[in-house]
């Protein structure tokens, strides 16, 4: 969150995330050149520039299994949230090794070519009537096309210029690019039937995918399907007790067109917010209230809890609900507010406070 | 908005879970196979192809 835009918004923890990735990204790399042709004959016969590209080839999936992974993972289980915060420097990181993959290849088979390499690249093979011996290095050029222009775009400028829901189509391209990465390894690097380790990969990280996105998509479906209650026809709905909301956290609802509300309870107050966050559309009432402010747990961004505000000089907003109590029922009148309207935070009633709050998660 | 985005990833995890298992196996199964009747001794390796190189 910044109101300049710079390069890189630095901090401890984008520093050892991108730490962590850089040295397990070399770690690899050396193993796969050092260790691969000492435990392996076929590799040990292999020539070393091909060794690196397949080093590289095999790193770019990898990568690309675990950031898409990421998601899923964190909407199943909050402990691999913070695996989220600095996902695109994950993400951009994947195009880089990508595209040295792509430039080793570029390096070796068309080091002698005639034409000029990109040329040759997309005019030496044109077997495109058959599924074997077709051109996979098309689908490799079109995942990396993506892949680039994702990284590229993956600044906050970007987010911020195109509109969040813009900005969200554009980088589910990234889906595109894994099944255009899923044919390049299949119909390329697996077609001499020699590489069984990249091949259990390429199926493992297919299985583990489909299944993580499609059973994150049911849970989520369900929350939606079961809504939150109408409370006698006024058009409020119920969203919990007040005793589930523990100190500083939040419960969520769903209004009837689906759209999730956060209710917050802090320091004998509730208020209710929008649940999609104005920076990546995040689940804010998964996050906490930090020195009075509601902060997303995905990558921070902060808003107050009497108009949803983040406070200045930052420009975010998120919009705001009307919130009341009938005994220690939390109802919520689903139609928010314009956006930046002030509602002071309901105070729970000193004998419904009385009732402990929920512990809290942390 | 949040419902719209959750829509289309579940409709497009559930076309890659089915598009891209089907293309697999229509791949593996094209991969080129020595004859019954090839010769046992041959210079080149099996099922080794211009394809397989990188
Ligand atoms: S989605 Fe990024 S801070 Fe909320």
């Amino acid at each position: 969150m910044s109101v300049s835009y710079q390069p890189v918004i630095w901090n401890r923890t984008k520093i050892i995330y991108d730490a962590v990735l850089i040295v397990a990204i070399v770690a690899y790399v050396l193993i796969f050149l050092k260790l691969g042709p000492m435990l392996s004959p076929a590799m040990a016969e292999t020539n070393p520039p091909i060794l690196r590209m397949r080093a590289f080839g095999s790193l770019a999936l990898i990568l690309l299994t675990v950031v898409l992974a990421i998601g899923p993972l964190a909407r199943l289980d909050v402990r691999f949230m913070p695996l989220l915060y600095n996902r695109r420097h994950f993400g951009v990181m994947t195009a880089i090794v990508a595209a040295t993959h792509a430039w080793y290849v570029l390096a070796w088979y068309f080091a002698f070519s005639p034409t000029p390499q990109l040329l040759a690249l997309f005019t030496s093979n044109t077997s495109f009537a058959q599924v074997s011996g077709f051109p996979f290095e098309l689908f490799g050029v079109f995942a990396l096309t993506i892949l680039a222009v994702l990284a590229a775009t993956s600044h906050d400028f970007w987010l911020s210029f195109l509109s969040p829901a813009i900005w969200k189509a554009i980088h589910m391209s990234v889906y595109a690019a894994y099944a255009a990465v899923v044919l390049h390894v299949a119909l390329g690097a697996l077609a001499d039937g020699r590489n069984a380790a990249l091949g259990v990969f390429l199926f493992a990280s297919l299985g583990t995918l489909c299944a993580l996105h499609l059973i994150a998509g049911r849970r989520e479906r369900a929350a939606d399907k079961a809504g939150s209650p109408e409370v006698d026809r006024t058009g409020w709905i119920d969203i919990g007790d007040v005793s589930e909301i523990a100190e500083n956290r939040a419960i969520i609802g769903a209004a009837p067109g689906g759209e999730r509300i956060a209710v917050f309870r802090s320091k004998g107050k509730l208020s209710a917010i929008s649940n999609v966050c104005s920076h990546q559309n995040g689940p804010v009432g998964e996050g906490k209230v930090v020195l009075g402010l509601v902060t997303c747990p995905w990558h921070g961004y902060q808003y107050r809890l009497e108009d949803g505000c983040s406070p200045p000089p930052f420009k975010e907003r998120i919009r705001k609900y009307r919130v009341a109590l009938s005994g220690t029922r939390v109802l919520v009148d689903p139609e928010p507010l314009p956006l930046g309207t002030r509602l002071e935070p309901l105070a729970i009633p000193e004998d419904t406070l009385a009732a402990p709050a929920a512990p809290s998660g942390g | 908005m949040q419902r719209r985005h959750r829509r289309a990833h579940a409709a497009i995890w559930t076309l890659l879970a089915i598009v891209l298992p089907v293309a697999l196996a229509v791949i593996f199964l094209s991969y080129p196979r020595l004859s019954r009747d090839a010769p046992a001794i041959r210079l080149d390796e099996p099922g080794k192809t211009a394809a397989g190189q990188s």
